[in-house]
């Protein structure tokens, strides 16, 4: 009996150690040649990841930057994976979003910057508050390097059609109401909607938070009803698509503008440089599509004009680099001028905003020439969509159901948003 | 003479056991393992990287309070309920239709197998096409047929009607694989039985009641078992049929399976989410107990 236990022993061996010889090798190379591993997403179809790496690569010698493509579907999720226990290979992660940056930092698998910010004494006013934003009891964890925020687009042709002036950059939300409502022709078979919201809750429900006064980490969202009671009711006015509609077809947002029946479109600044290629390629009719403008996010009542929306891509390191200073090296350099030049030279924005990198998106082949439209990328207030909370995760979630109860009609406006506040405080109250 | 190092007896079972090795090692490291560790996580509080802490009872203590829990577990229940007697019924009465000589049985066999084949993510955009809310041509035969008022045609996909929706669906999609089961079964019901209770006078509701029906009592057995077991791991559907937008399920439509990889890997709460699929594990094991014993008490009488 015993001789078998220990046969099968020595097979299980066998096996585990020829699945443990293939398992890890390399990390930092020998001749002072360093290695780093860096969590991407989408790298066939974003062309910032391989403009950063040649760049970097080229104006630091001896440093390889090896890129891993997560895949953009379930990115942070993949990551936190990856991270997981001990035994990771990467370097430096790119942030997607705060609550996955809040899930990493938790588990202490991202490093704390603020050692290498003050030794290489990083000025953080350039990241125009985003970064005090994701700080994490007293400490930063990431730095920015993209920062995309939210315009509203409008197609002018639409206006001119209707003989209606454009949308302008200092508008209150019953304007744009008013607005939205002007343009719309409900006739079947030429409709044209005023305005479209995509099915993410941050269309809606967020713009409530421009007041500077909340945040979605309030645990009260009373003040949230106005802005739903204003969409719901263009949707029974055939002002703007039905949410549930929308749902049910899983029609794209730039497959909605691209169509030229929507006068106005609430959408983050990404689908300015996805605009400007389809119609360059011609993917997007530009005679449906191709006369647009932007126009800065409406604001609510006695708040000044060119609060918005923002998302922040950030750098972490992680804690289980060995070549953390190699690292912080490349985190600084995309964060800093240099990476930020490279973003702007392909339509993106940058976190570290410049005078220049204004001027060289603005001047973009493709990008609209009137003044409002360039005017519509000055930020004064920036709030990220998610700041950093500590259940941020599990009430995005709750957040994220009720809206859809709300939206489909489910569940009343009143009854869905007391549903968040009773839901959020049982997550605020352990 | 030496004495062989392993007698002939030991050296084939060892023989037998490196045949299995392959396979049982892989079970034991990804199946076996991972499912006592489920165990013991459910009574642990664990993120997937920082020390794992004890939590007792807690997680399940949590439970009660936790409204899409049971939301998910009463969803996941009437969902069961709704489809595992009518697919049975239906997955029966096409077999017991498509066991008789009728013209082009083949074709209607092939046919009613069709759905389980195709491919779920093409079917289901088939059926939002179908009964889409504003558009689909079930909602405009309603509006203009039927006369019911635009505000008041059916949102198939939410509210309450997401779970009709969902069972109807799965009872379409899976009942030509019962119904292949069941057939097989059909065949092995010998004619004699037939024969004999048409002598004593039985018309065609007491043969089926008194010869096919307890014939069929293992087939049935299986057919349930697999059923429920199936309906308990309703994800899919859900994600395909009610998804979609910002909140992928709601209160209306959220299954137990879904909360689970909610609760893991997006809020990585694994202890807890651990302590759910105790719950679902307990179910089902509580199900298909009561009938294995329900099918063994049958079997002595």
């Amino acid at each position: 009996m015993k001789k078998r236990i220990i046969a099968v022993l020595m097979c299980a061996l066998m096996v585990v150690s020829l699945a443990a010889g293939c398992g890890k090798k390399g990390g930092a190379g020998s001749n002072g040649n360093v290695t780093l591993k860096w969590a991407i997403w989408d790298e066939s179809s974003t062309q910032y990841w391989g403009d950063i790496k040649k760049a970097y690569e080229a104006a630091h010698k001896g440093v390889t930057i090896e890129m891993v493509d997560l895949g953009s579907t379930d990115y942070m999720t993949v990551l936190a994976t990856e991270l997981s226990g001990s035994g990771s290979e990467f370097d430096v992660v790119t942030i997607k979003d705060v609550p996955g940056y809040a899930t990493l930092v938790q588990k202490n698998a991202i490093v704390a910057l603020d050692d290498y910010i003050k030794k290489d004494k990083v000025d953080l006013k350039k990241f125009a508050g985003a970064t005090d934003q994701v700080v994490v009891n007293g400490k930063l964890y990431e730095l920015p390097f993209r920062n995309d925020f939210w315009v509203i687009f409008y197609n002018k042709d639409i206006f001119d059609r209707a003989g209606v002036a454009y949308p302008t950059n200092d508008m209150t939300w019953d304007q744009y109401d008013a607005l939205a409502r002007k343009v719309t022709d409900t006739t079947f078979g030429k409709q044209v909607y005023g305005t479209h919201y995509h099915t993410w809750r941050s269309t809606v429900q967020l713009c409530a938070m421009l007041d500077g006064k909340h945040t979605i980490l309030d645990g009260n969202y009373d003040f949230v009803k106005p802005i739903y009671k204003m969409v719901l009711n263009q949707e029974k006015d055939g002002v703007c698509r039905k949410y549930a509609d929308l749902k049910t077809e899983g029609l794209h947002y730039s497959a909605a503008f691209s169509g030229g029946d929507v006068a106005m479109m609430n959408q983050g600044s990404w689908f300015i440089s996805t605009l400007i290629t389809n119609i360059k390629k011609g993917d997007y009719d530009a005679k449906l599509c191709g006369n647009w403008g932007l126009c800065k996010y409406p604001h609510a009542e006695g708040v000044e004009a060119g609060s918005t929306l923002g998302t922040i891509t950030g750098l972490s390191i992680t804690s289980a680099s060995k070549n953390k200073d190699a690292a912080w090296d490349f985190v600084n350099w995309v964060s800093g001028a240099e990476g930020a030049a490279v973003m702007a030279s392909s339509g993106n924005f940058p976190a570290c905003m410049t005078a220049d990198v204004k001027k060289a998106i603005t001047s973009m082949e493709g990008f609209p020439q009137d003044q409002q439209s360039k005017d519509a990328l000055d930020v004064s207030n920036l709030y990220l969509e998610v700041p950093y909370g500590d259940h941020v995760s599990e009430i995005n979630s709750v957040l994220d159901s009720y809206h859809g109860s709300i939206m489909t009609g489910e569940l009343s406006i009143d009854e869905g948003v007391k549903k968040m506040n009773d839901e959020v405080a049982k997550i605020l109250g352990k | 003479m030496k004495k062989p190092l392993l007698s002939k007896n030991a050296k084939r079972t060892l023989v037998a056991y490196s045949f299995i090795a392959p396979n049982f090692i892989g079970f034991c490291v990804f199946t076996l393992v991972p499912i006592v560790f489920a165990f013991a996580l459910a009574f642990l509080r664990w993120d997937g990287s920082n020390p794992i802490e004890f939590a007792g009872f807690s997680n399940f203590a949590k439970l009660a309070n936790d409204t899409f829990f049971k939301a998910a577990l009463r969803n996941t229940i009437i969902y069961c309920l709704g489809t595992v007697p009518l697919t049975m019924v239906a997955s029966l009465a096409l077999a017991v239709l498509l066991n008789q000589k009728v013209f082009g049985r083949g074709v209607f066999r092939t046919l009613s197998f069709f759905p389980y084949v195709a491919s779920l993510v093409a079917v289901t955009s088939v059926w939002k096409m179908l009964f889409h809310p504003t558009k689909g041509p079930i909602n405009t035969i309603l509006h203009n047929t039927f006369n019911v008022a635009a505000e008041d045609l059916p949102k198939w996909f939410t509210g309450s009607l997401v779970l009709l929706s969902m069972i109807l669906f799965s009872v379409w999609k899976y009942m030509g694989y019962y119904m292949v089961i069941y057939l097989a079964g059909l065949q092995g019901i010998p004619s004699e039985l037939y024969e004999a209770a048409a002598l004593d006078g039985a018309g065609t509701w007491n043969k089926f009641r008194y010869v096919t029906w307890p014939q069929l009592g293992a087939t049935t057995f299986f057919v349930v078992v697999m059923l429920t077991i199936n309906c308990f791991k309703i994800y899919d559907i859900a994600i395909m049929l009610a998804g979609g937008g910002s909140g992928e399920l709601t209160e209306s439509s959220t299954v137990l399976v879904f909360y689970i990889y909610q609760k893991a890997f997006i809020n990585w709460d694994l202890g807890y989410s651990s302590a759910v699929a105790m719950v679902l594990f307990i179910l089902v094991l509580g199900v298909t107990i009561i009938q294995f014993y329900g099918q063994s008490k049958k079997d002595k009488a």
